[in-house]
């Protein structure tokens, strides 16, 4: 069985390791972005089932991220969005360019595996 | 004449050389004390702020960033891209389109989707009328962003623009070839909802050298010494007068200039002094004299506030024609603004800023290169007439030198301390030797721009600019 | 030999001037060589220093991971877990590896929550970590007992509260603010009663860091605020204000009403503002009863609360303003009656004189 892929775009080193662990543990294969630049170059290298991405990064946004791939890419890649407290307006946004779900920050890895599940309908 | 009077006029001019130069020195001991003081204390309150929650808060007050361009159209694009990713909530990009020759309008309204809007401004300060009119997005994710192109009428007329259409408390006042750092925006505001016992009215940013540095889309990846001396040198400059210097005065409360590149404002104060004036080329300094004016004749308790961290990065020129120009033309703001505002000094209604900041300006920024001029005449003459003591020359010449290395020293000092942005291996010696050559590669340069400076303004009036001739900082 | 003796010569004959000057020189040649020599080893150590900090933060990130995956249910310590716990507990003997452990841990802190959240916690307690926070708070230095109360807050330490609470009126405005965060993190709108004892000015940035604080938990009772509008201490009115605002404090409408007559003008403008946004249509009448009265600022926030609380019979009173020399008053104005009374707007392109006003009229009616 082939592996679904995921990009995880997340500048905090600490959660992106806390996350890859645990969706490797699900059966995930994961490609981790530390801005928003990179997980754009991950997502046109690597065509992945689902992307994460943190909506405040260095220099592209997590905004971007979407609007670049529903728009640019014209792709419907699975997305959910992890905001802090107080984005609410930027989670709004995400939701009309093209997010299909968000996190709000702190949140629970068990709960972000469910969504992901739910997303990628395993 | 006879010789003894002469010889004691001689006598006179000798103590007032000897007094200018010991206390320029002397000031320069008391202000490097002051500001290790005061980067010892701001590295203290740095280390544990989080600004996490100011930047996410909807509540937080609002900022607009004024742009001004003027065929900028080279790297328009990517620059307002850079101004555009500020971790900020609440703030928007007014790009003034200063009457461009170019296709900078049409570039930025491809890139990013733009359209002609109803925008009613409020015309509180004059200036030169719209032309195409105003621009914004029609894409969500660019929506800070709001384009307006008018008549050409300077820079100072395109931030007065800028100023007027903001609806924002504060207006960050930038150039558009800056490279902006992501968190400028909350590590500037924070001084003006911080204090509570005055007014902050303004806040000035430090100006950091991006040549050789590497940049990729409107990012600051990595930093590098450039290979060019005149560049390194002028690194060197700015570290001595943005981290010694500045941050001093900060503490004094006595700033006069925030760079015209990077500098924040409280609006309402910018506005009820009637905007950047538009007959200097020194607006940047003059606003903030005239703010500092306005206050005082208030009577209302101000502050200028001043972050030394490198947020804002532009590119310096690297061929000696075009520092000299760009330098002339500071000598020139420096001397207008002096000139026009000449009321406050050495007047006690001012207090501290008329009879410290204002004469200390005057006395050793604005008359330096006079003095030294008329120091260097003087010594050809005396060498001309053979009357040169030459182990007195030399030792005093020695001193002053070896002086000018230390303080450079002490900006490295400072540097490595607090930001410790040159962290190659190497640059660190690259850097000594180059405060000790940088009184020969530099200072004559500086000098004879401010002389000629001097002489533009008082007999060449026609001047009005020295081009800055931009090679781009995307080296993508 | 010859030479020194010159030159031993020509010091001792010189002005005392020249060989106070030949010293200070030599003084500072050896200085600059001792200082640029300093500078290499301090680059150096910082060089090594910044690596350290990078392989060590790996090296804690992926041992706080693994202990965060190792537990299970029972809520206590699993065998695994007990070993990384002792191997942190060595680390954080030296300062600089506790300090990274602590930024590697608050890091996670605020990004996840629930178990893995307490998990963190119980790591924080179980390593000793807790000890230095304590002891930082008994420094007399200002710095160290800020990130003191910093730490316990972010890790959520409530038996801390005893000796944070003399900190509330600390004279370092940063201290202070720690003070203050720890408080309403950790107890919420009950920790907001430190405003009651409050002698010094609440600064803007710690209101809106307070203000976050309480955001990120929902569905909070919030307490009356009622003492806070009335407290002497204007920034105190002012926070409550907000708070009034933001959590829709529709019961203290009377009490916003007494104080449309403060003496503090920025309070009777945040109170104009608040009213609209609670519909305090009572405020309007009385108002504009006012209107003259009233500074330009407060005209100006009328004019805002008119805007969204305007009734038919405000038609007689914003006609007086149709051409009111203040552009936002005007704008305002003229905004509103196109909204109430379209014909006799259109009327006014025709019976306007003055150039200005006919192009803002203009410009209104197509906004």
């Amino acid at each position: 069985m082939n592996k679904k892929k995921i990009v995880l775009a997340e500048d905090n080193s600490t959660l992106s390791l806390l996350l890859k662990f645990r969706l490797e543990k699900e059966g995930y294969e994961l490609f981790v972005a530390t801005d928003g630049k990179q997980a754009v170059d991950l997502i046109e290298s690597m065509s992945p089932d689902l992307i994460l991405s943190d909506i405040m990064m260095p220099f592209v946004s997590g905004l971007e991220v979407i609007s670049h791939l529903r728009n640019k890419l014209n792709l419907n890649t699975p997305i959910i969005v992890f905001s802090s407290a107080g984005q609410e307006e930027m989670v709004l946004k995400a939701f009309n360019l093209g997010a299909n779900d968000f996190m709000g920050k702190p949140f629970s890895p068990n709960e972000l595996v469910i969504r992901i599940k739910r997303l990628l309908g395993t | 004449m006879d010789t003894s009077s002469v010889k004691i006029i001689l006598q006179i001019l000798h103590y007032l050389f000897f007094g200018y130069a010991f206390a320029s020195i002397l000031s320069y001991i008391i202000l490097s004390f002051i500001s290790s003081k005061e980067t010892i204390e701001y590295i203290k309150k740095r280390s544990f702020v989080n600004y996490k929650d100011i930047l996410s808060s909807t509540i937080s007050p609002s900022i607009t960033i004024i742009a001004p361009a003027y065929n900028e159209s080279l790297n328009i694009v990517e620059n307002v891209r850079s101004l555009l990713s500020n971790h900020y909530v609440n703030y928007n990009v007014v790009i003034v389109n200063d009457g461009s020759k170019d296709d900078s309008l049409e570039r930025l309204i491809k890139a990013y989707d733009l359209e002609k809007v109803h925008y009613i401004v409020n015309e509180k300060i004059a200036t030169k009328p719209l032309r195409a009119g105003i621009f914004k997005s029609k894409n969500p994710a660019f929506e800070k962003l709001m384009v307006v192109d008018k008549e050409n009428g300077g820079k100072a007329d395109a931030l007065n623009m800028g100023l007027n259409i903001s609806t924002s408390k504060y207006v960050a006042c930038i150039d558009v070839d800056c490279l902006l750092l992501e968190d400028a925006l909350q590590k500037m505001i924070k001084p003006f909802l911080e204090v509570t016992d005055s007014k902050v009215i303004a806040a000035g940013g430090v100006i950091r050298i991006a040549n050789s540095c590497e940049i990729r889309g409107g990012k600051l990846i990595d930093v590098n010494l450039p290979k060019n001396v005149l560049v390194q040198s002028q690194i060197l400059e700015y570290l001595r007068a943005f981290l010694l210097g500045r941050m001093a005065w900060s503490r004094l409360n006595g700033l006069l200039v925030i760079s015209g590149a990077f500098g924040i404002f409280d609006k309402e104060i910018a506005i009820a002094v009637g905007g950047y004036d538009t007959n200097t080329v020194g607006e940047d300094m003059e606003i903030i004299v005239r703010m500092r004016r306005y206050m005082e004749e208030k009577g209302e308790k101000y502050r200028v506030s001043y972050i030394p961290d490198p947020l804002c990065w532009t590119e310096a020129p690297d061929s000696y024609k075009v520092f000299i120009s760009q330098r002339n033309r500071w000598t020139r703001g420096t001397i207008e603004t002096l000139r026009k505002h000449r009321k406050i000094g050495f007047n006690p209604k001012y207090g501290w800023f008329g009879l410290v900041s204002y004469p200390y300006w005057l006395i050793f920024e604005r008359l330096a290169p006079i003095f030294e001029a008329i120091g260097l005449i003087y010594f050809i003459i005396l060498i001309v007439l053979q009357e040169v003591r030459w182990d007195f020359a030399i030792s005093f010449f020695l001193l002053a030198y070896l002086f000018s290395v230390v303080f450079s020293i002490i900006a490295l000092y400072s540097e490595e301390l607090t930001f410790h942005q040159y962290k190659k291996k190497g640059t660190g010696f690259k850097l000594v030797l180059l405060s000790a050559i940088e009184p020969f590669v530099l200072h004559p340069f500086v000098l004879y721009a401010a002389i000629r400076g001097n002489y533009d303004y008082y007999f060449n009036k026609k001047k009005k600019w020295g081009n800055m001739v931009r090679k781009g900082l995307v080296n993508n | 030999m010859v030479d020194y003796q010159y030159i031993y010569d020509y010091y001792s004959n010189a002005p005392h001037l020249i060989q106070w000057v030949w010293w200070v020189s030599a003084i500072l040649a050896t200085g600059i060589v001792v200082l640029a020599i300093c500078l290499k080893f301090i680059r150096s150590s910082l060089r090594r220093k910044s690596n350290e900090a990078a392989k060590f933060k790996t090296e804690y990130e992926a041992l706080l991971i693994e202990y965060l995956y190792s537990g299970d249910e029972s809520g206590k310590l699993t065998e695994p877990q007990k070993l990384i716990v002792s191997k942190i507990k060595d680390s954080i003997k030296t300062g600089f590896k506790r300090k990274l452990i602590v930024s590697v841990l608050y890091n996670l802190r605020n990004e996840v929550s629930g178990e893995m959240s307490d998990s963190i916690k119980t790591f924080y307690y179980e390593t000793g970590l807790i000890h230095f926070a304590f002891e930082r708070l008994k420094s007399k230095k200002w710095n160290i007992i800020a990130k003191g109360i910093g730490e316990l807050r972010c890790f959520g330490i409530d038996e801390a509260s005893h000796a944070i609470a003399p900190f509330i009126n600390h004279p370092k405005s940063e201290v202070r603010s720690e003070t203050h965060l720890y408080m309403v993190n950790l107890f919420l709108f009950e920790g907001l009663s430190f405003l009651d004892d409050l002698k010094v000015s609440l600064s803007e940035w710690i209101q809106i860091q307070l203000l976050e604080t309480l955001q990120k938990f929902d569905n909070q009772e919030i307490c009356d605020i009622r003492p806070w509008l009335n407290s002497k201490n204007d920034s105190v009115v002012l926070f409550a204000l907000k708070l009034a605002q933001i959590y829709n404090q529709f019961e203290v409408k009377e009490t916003l009403m007494d104080l449309l007559s403060h003496d503090n003008k920025e309070v009777r403008i945040k109170t104009i503002d608040v009213l609209a946004h609670l519909y305090g249509i009572e405020a309007k009448e009385m108002l504009k009863a006012n209107f003259n009265e009233l500074s330009l600022e407060e005209q100006i926030s009328f004019f805002k609360l008119l805007e969204k609380l305007v009734a038919p019979d405000d038609e007689p009173f914003i006609e007086a303003y149709l051409f009111h020399k203040n552009f936002e008053i005007q704008l305002l104005a003229l905004k509103i009656l196109k909204e109430i009374n379209f014909d006799k707007y259109i009327g006014l392109t025709k019976s306007s004189n003055d150039n200005k006003s006919l192009a803002m009229v203009k410009a209104v009616k197509v906004l």
